[in-house]
């Protein structure tokens, strides 16, 4: 426990130490909605079909680009071989990494989430269940995220190939079924109407977490 | 090695027979489709396509495994020989399936019906794997990385197939599908052809690509000795 403790206030570190790559993925959030606040700007009233879509892409995208870096960098600055020989079991390097990267991912999902209500004049859906479905989807993808991460870590071009490899395993499960209930609930629906959708997710998120536990050992000293 | 060479060209024989014998049944002895008439004639192509990438599949997946268990490279050689074979079929299963439906249904795709989402999840994994596979320098790191891969694939196949179970109850199918039967009596010999036909095709294939699989390993051992 302690040593994912470490590893997690080491990522953190390392990632507001350097506060231009923040920077990045908040803005790329920034630019996407905008680009949808551009696109859609011939409608008189903004249809809410579209608002599930709207607040997930930003977040999918730069969410992938902020975890492409994550076992990338230690690959760049040399620090992966003083990693793999801490006495430390290389799933506590992945759950360590998987915490601080949710963090990154939750604090760029708020930042999302604020814009969205300023861009797009939705009327305020059920936030409760609006938040768990945005947590347990955000769970699955990051967990999923974080091990093609350090998969796509040992690659030529690590940033493309990240999204190559995460966007078929996400595109049918994690994608569909937060969309689909994110827009059952903007259509008005409570927690109760997207149970199957949240269970969903629920299991999604705990099979990746528990593979990349499992094969972490297996990636890390590929 | 003499006895590999033997049965893949045995393999490569009965193949050629097959196929030739399978567009035959397929293209003209097969009456036309009562209701259907000739488009039908490309589901048997189809059918046959589909069923050698799930095949194709399943072997990858289960050949990785072996290799994550063994580290062996032979193991690898024969993942990566039926992903890129798998990967071929899956496209043709891809490609005459729109062309049927167009005639039949009216449209290329129905994003609803769960064979067709399936199919293409298990296209975009097994492209995804050789995109990685084509990423990666060191031998070691492709098999080992690859092979991983493989088991999230695996496992995004039973969690695609739930998660658009409930998302299609939500969304019902709107184009009532009354197309009568689709196979009927007289098709079954040639189906049963064109499904033997390209299962010995996959086969042969795939002796043919693990036999140069492991030319290249064998060359880069000796480039190795010689110093590069």
């Amino acid at each position: 426990m302690g040593a994912v403790g470490a590893i997690f206030q080491k990522e953190l570190r390392v990632e507001f130490r350097n506060k231009q790559t923040i920077v990045t993925y908040l803005l790329l959030a920034f630019l996407i909605l905008t680009s949808f606040r551009f696109a859609f700007s011939s409608f008189d009233k903004t249809p809410t079909a579209i608002a599930a879509p709207v607040l997930w892409i930003p977040i999918f995208f730069a969410g992938m680009f902020s975890m492409t870096p994550i076992y990338k960098r230690e690959v760049d600055e040399s620090t992966k071989e003083g990693l793999l020989l801490a006495p430390i079991p290389h799933s506590a390097v992945y759950v360590g990494k998987l915490l601080a990267s949710l963090l990154v991912v939750f604090g760029l999902e708020l930042f999302t989430l604020m814009l969205f209500f300023v861009f797009f004049p939705f009327d305020l859906p059920d936030m409760a269940a609006l938040m768990t479905v945005l947590v347990l989807g955000t769970l699955g993808f990051v967990a999923l995220g974080s091990i093609i991460s350090a998969i796509s870590s040992q690659l030529s071009q690590a940033g493309v190939m990240l999204m190559v490899l995460t966007i078929p395993v996400l595109l049918f499960t994690v994608v569909l079924s937060a969309v689909s209930a994110t827009s059952e609930i903007f259509g008005g629906a409570g927690l109760a109407d997207v149970g199957n959708e949240v269970r969903f997710l629920a299991v999604f998120a705990l099979v990746f977490i528990a593979t990349g536990y499992l094969l972490m050992d297996f990636i890390l000293e590929a | 090695m003499e006895l590999f060479g033997r049965i893949r060209l045995a393999f490569i024989l009965i193949s050629a027979v097959l196929v030739l014998n399978g567009i035959f049944l397929a293209m003209i002895w097969v009456p036309p489709h009562e209701t259907m008439g000739d488009v039908q004639r490309i589901f048997y192509f189809h059918v046959a396509s589909a069923w050698i990438a799930y095949v194709a599949f399943i072997v990858t997946f289960a050949t990785s495994i072996v290799y994550m268990k063994t580290k062996d490279l032979k193991w690898d050689n024969w993942a990566v020989a039926s992903a890129e074979i798998g990967v071929v079929f899956t496209t043709l299963a891809i490609l005459t399936g729109p062309m049927w439906a167009r005639a039949i249904w009216g449209e290329f795709w129905r994003w609803e019906d769960l064979k067709l989402l399936m199919t293409l999840v298990l296209w975009l994994v097994f492209i995804a794997y050789l995109a990685l596979r084509a990423n990666v320098q060191s031998r070691r790191s492709k098999a080992t990385l690859a092979a991983v891969f493989s088991v999230i694939g695996m496992l995004c196949i039973p969690l695609s197939f739930a998660a658009n179970r409930i998302w299609i109850q939500s969304h019902p199918t709107v184009i009532a599908s009354d197309q009568g039967e689709i196979v009927t009596a007289g098709m079954v010999p040639a189906l049963i052809v064109a499904v033997f036909a390209m299962t010995f095709l996959y086969i042969a294939l795939l002796l043919l690509r693990v036999g140069a699989a492991k030319l290249q390993d064998r060359a880069d051992e000796l480039k190795l000795k010689v110093g590069d």
